[in-house]
């Protein structure tokens, strides 16, 4: 009976943190889960942000914060607006810059320890992903036109005879946007903070193991356990920007291929 | 029941097979690409990331097919 036998039990109470979020306030008919509440944390944190920022803007950026927050949004506006949609990108860059900003500050939450990444839940994903869906669906229509929209679906040049099978499948890959959006976010950050929590408690389990039972070389594993976890630590720390990116990169590209002709 | 989440766990691993070539593939192009062209970085990138988001759409409907498998 080693410490290692103690790992199921503690890793299904993992799962169930992660996956079965708690409600703080009132019950499944009307509550306020702890992924809920964080959403709500990094919203009020991104209007103070925006509001502090916004009333301090010069010519010239006055200080260190308000320079930092506006690098954040050249960035959103030159290399992911500027460089996927191209021309008229312009008048999407609020709806991206919200998105991006909105991620990221979620995502970096959910390194503090203690609490959650309110994008590490499924409903809070599909959310922002259908947001982004209807968002280049509506964009798409609006340029082209709803028939020609649907049309347009199928590349053009193509021979008469093979248009409705490529439309076909064309139209599922446009459906399944939502879905891959969705899972790409939601499964980064549950598989990243699922890794974490299992160093952290083989950390803790073979510590605890070695001092109940005085046999303090069993300790020794625990070193490599916390070592793997800082490493992992930085891993997430790049994950959470990288998601924030990508999910704000493919909006745009879409909002690119829903509104430009062939 | 132990039996049925092992081979869960196994097809998403198969899942993630080609997926994973894949972006590898991609990904070596762009860099090769951007090697040679510096200033289409911009658009070689944004054309790596269409690419990747569709080949990475297969891993990820393999990992919702291991999910709702129950």
């Amino acid at each position: 009976m080693g410490p290692l036998s103690q790992l199921p039990e503690h890793l299904e109470e993992l799962i169930n943190e992660l996956m079965n979020p708690a409600f703080i306030v009132g019950d499944s008919h009307f509550g306020l889960t702890n992924f809920v509440f964080y959403m709500i944390i990094c919203a009020i944190i991104l209007v103070v942000l925006v509001i502090c920022v916004g009333r301090k803007l010069t010519l010239v950026p006055g200080n260190k914060f308000v320079h930092t927050v506006e690098y954040g949004y050249e960035f959103v506006r030159n290399d992911i607006g500027k460089g996927s949609i191209g021309k008229g990108f312009k008048k999407h860059i609020p709806f991206l810059a919200t998105l991006f900003f909105f991620i990221l500050i979620a995502n970096f939450i959910g390194l503090v320890p203690g609490a959650k990444a309110a994008t590490g839940s499924i409903s809070i994903a599909w959310a922002l992903a259908i947001i982004s869906f209807i968002y280049f669906n509506y964009w798409g229509i609006k340029t082209k036109g709803g028939l020609t929209y649907l049309k347009e679906i199928a590349p053009a040049g193509l021979p008469k005879i093979m248009v409705p099978v490529i439309w076909f499948f064309e139209f599922l890959s446009l459906c399944l946007r939502a879905l891959t959006l969705a899972f790409r976010l939601f499964g980064n950050m549950f598989a990243g903070h699922m890794v974490l929590g299992i160093f952290a408690i083989l950390t803790s389990i073979f510590t605890t193991y070695a001092i109940q039972n005085a046999e303090y070389l069993i300790a020794l594993p625990s070193f490599a356990w916390l070592f793997f976890l800082f490493a992992m630590y930085m891993l997430e720390v790049l994950v959470a920007f990288l998601q924030a990116y990508v999910f704000t990169t493919l909006s745009a590209v879409y909002i690119q291929l829903a509104t430009s002709s062939h | 029941m132990e039996i049925a989440a092992g081979l869960k766990v196994i097809g998403y691993g198969l899942a993630t097979l080609g997926p994973g070539i894949g972006i590898g593939l991609a990904c070596y192009a762009c860099c090769m690409a951007t090697a040679r062209q510096p200033e289409l970085q911009g658009r070689l990138f944004t054309n790596f990331i269409i690419g990747a988001a569709l080949v990475e759409a297969l891993a990820l409907i393999g990992f919702v097919l291991a999910l709702i498998a129950s």
